[in-house]
């Protein structure tokens, strides 16, 4: 068994004219914490789809936990978890029934003494019993990263693990699922489109952008490489590429919806010649963006994340109504 | 899916390379229990359940009420003193096998929905063996109907003929009916993710399925091309091999023998099908 938990060569998925996964190569070490950060429509889901053995690649091949997910798909889901975006258990049984389900599905024997221990400390002991549709979000969310580590598996997947929470529970999660890659040694690969998220919690990262892999390293690596600031600006106005070229230490302009992203050498050189030189009340919004996971987006993409791909509050928006629809 | 995937013949991925298989039992009893639990769990669906064949019974049996014996016996082509009540009973239990699929493929299409299918198929548990636990679960529910039915029928005053022998003949008849339908249901539905397809579906056979095939009234009144559906119908195989039972103590076992060829025709087809067909989401 190779040392890595995940490795991928030339995986690649086409749904017709569409490729949503673009000739990936990954390697992901053990016992660490791997996000793919990028925006939605990346192809983020679909490289968890191929990693899980769900959905068939195109080309290249990719082995998880050891195991080749198109020859042993059996045997890859035996060793991984997983997390869904939007919570997925099954509401009119309780939450001890939901682990016996699993523990059914996953083969297990004499799992009631670990499933004790995961109850304690996702803290639902005393609510076991109760059905989950009555769990609040964040205890829905313990219950099924309890779920995901029943088997005692070698990798979960976590698909956007905290989209649509609100920040106390984003909070919280974000230290259990650091808590549980430490405590239970597991390997975590998580996608996400937060900066922050990913910022927080990975010690790799690979940005993503239609299919394919534009930069990976840890969040500290692929910082330095960025030495400019971005200027991220909206006006009333149409402003031309020449007038913004043309201001002290701006070193490329790109425009996007409304506004402009300026890559400069520095914010605070370029920001009062950047005021002085359009005329006032032109500039509505203007956002710094200093070194970050997002400006390397910005820089490989010329785009912020949460600009590109679809609307992000669809998401919000599809997570309320599976909600909706279950009540 | 792939389109290579698709066309395959035979599915590739379960038990497709030995080195693979892993056991499919505990998943089957895990998946089962729980169509079990949430079948029991839900009081409506208990209630509804039960209530049906007796709304049967009571409405439809009754509306010969005021008919002489003599001239029902006659069009029943029944042994005189039969009664319309003791004729219908096995029919109507038929029939009824006819609609149990549709709820087995409705909490399928849910499970697709809300993404628990996701979740089972992310464990080692093979798509055929989702199938099988979802067939054989709601022909387990629609055979909660079958002692209701009969009670309900010794309160209106109705009594039947047969040995014990037949009558467990003509239960398992009716089992074989019922998980033949389901698995047809599940099979016919396994790539839907649309709430409305049961429903349409389910209008779609009921009907042609349940008036030609002697489970209502006798084939020998029916023209001769509905007689032809009838000769084919295992409903009316169901209905016929009960009524010989029920009403003049008589078994043709060969009914028995149609019904075991179309439920292992459907479950074997239908689990091909799934295996390679069955959605995710």
């Amino acid at each position: 068994m190779s040392e890595s938990a995940i490795v991928a060569h030339g995986l690649t998925k086409r749904y017709g004219e569409l490729t949503a996964v673009d000739h990936v190569e990954m390697d992901v070490a053990r016992g660490g914490v791997f996000g793919l950060l990028g925006p939605n429509g990346a192809g983020k889901t679909t490289i968890i789809k191929l990693l899980t053995g769900l959905s068939d690649p195109t080309a290249g091949e990719a082995t998880v936990a050891g195991f080749d997910v198109r020859r042993q798909p059996m045997h890859v889901k035996q060793n991984i978890g997983w997390v869904a975006a939007e919570v997925i258990l099954d509401d009119d049984l309780s939450g001890w029934e939901n682990l016996w389900l699993q523990a059914k599905l996953q083969r297990l024997s004499g799992w009631k003494e670990r499933a004790e221990q995961l109850l304690a400390y996702f803290e639902l002991t005393d609510r076991r019993t109760d059905r989950v549709g009555a769990y609040s979000t964040g205890m829905r969310k313990k219950m099924e990263i309890a779920l995901a580590l029943l088997h005692q598996p070698k990798v979960i997947f976590m698909d956007e693990p905290t989209i649509g929470l609100d920040p106390n529970v984003r909070r919280m999660l974000w230290k259990l699922i650091r808590g549980v890659n430490q405590e239970f040694g597991v390997t975590v690969l998580l996608t996400s489109h937060y900066i922050e998220e990913a910022d927080a919690l990975c010690d790799h990262v690979a940005i993503i952008d239609h299919g394919k892999f534009v930069a990976t390293g840890t969040p500290a690596e692929l910082k330095s490489r960025i030495r400019n600031d971005f200027l991220d600006i909206e006006t009333s106005a149409p402003v031309s590429e020449s007038q913004l070229r043309a201001l002290p230490g701006v070193l490329e302009a790109r425009s996007q919806g409304k506004g402009w992203i300026l890559k400069v050498g520095s914010a605070e050189e370029t920001l009062p010649a950047l005021f002085a030189a359009l005329p006032e009340h032109t500039i509505q919004r203007v956002n710094i963006e200093k070194p970050s996971l997002e400006s390397v987006f910005i820089d490989i993409t010329g785009k912020r994340i949460d600009q590109a791909g679809g609307d992000v509050q669809d998401f919000r928006k599809f997570y309320l109504n599976v909600r909706r629809a279950r009540q | 899916m792939t389109a290579e995937h698709r066309l395959a013949w035979w599915p590739r991925r379960e038990g497709g390379l030995a080195s693979d298989y892993v056991g499919q039992g505990s998943q089957f009893y895990g998946l089962y229990a729980r169509e079990l639990i949430k079948t029991f769990r839900n009081p409506w669906v208990l209630v509804i359940t039960l209530v049906q064949p007796f709304m049967w019974l009571a409405f439809f049996g009754s509306s010969f009420a005021t008919v002489s014996t003599s001239a029902l016996d006659s069009l029943l082509h029944a042994p005189p003193g039969t009664g319309y009540l003791q004729f219908l009973l096995p029919g109507v239990l038929s029939t009824s096998m006819l609609s149990i699929g549709m709820f087995g493929s409705m909490s399928t299409i849910q499970d697709k929905r809300f993404g628990f299918m996701k979740r089972v198929l992310l464990t080692p548990t093979g798509r055929s063996t989702v199938y099988l636990s979802k067939a054989l679960g709601s022909a387990t529910r629609g055979m909660v109907q079958i002692p209701v039915m009969i009670c309900a029928a010794y309160v209106f005053g109705v009594r039947f003929e047969g040995t014990p022998l037949m009558w467990a003949g003509w239960l398992l008849g009716l089992i074989l009916l019922g998980f033949g339908f389901s698995a047809f249901f599940l099979a016919v539905t396994a790539s839907s993710t649309d709430w409305q397809t049961p429903g349409v579906l389910s209008n779609f056979i009921t009907m042609p399925l349940m008036f030609a095939s002697g489970a209502l009234f006798p084939a020998q009144n029916y023209p001769t091309w509905m007689q032809a559906i009838a000769r084919v119908n295992p409903v009316g195989f169901s209905a016929l091999l009960g009524r010989g039972i029920l009403v003049s103590g008589t078994a043709n076992w060969a009914y028995l023998g149609y019904l075991g060829i179309f439920a292992a025709i459907m479950v074997g087809v239908g689990t091909l099908v799934a295996s390679r067909y069955l959605k995710v989401e």
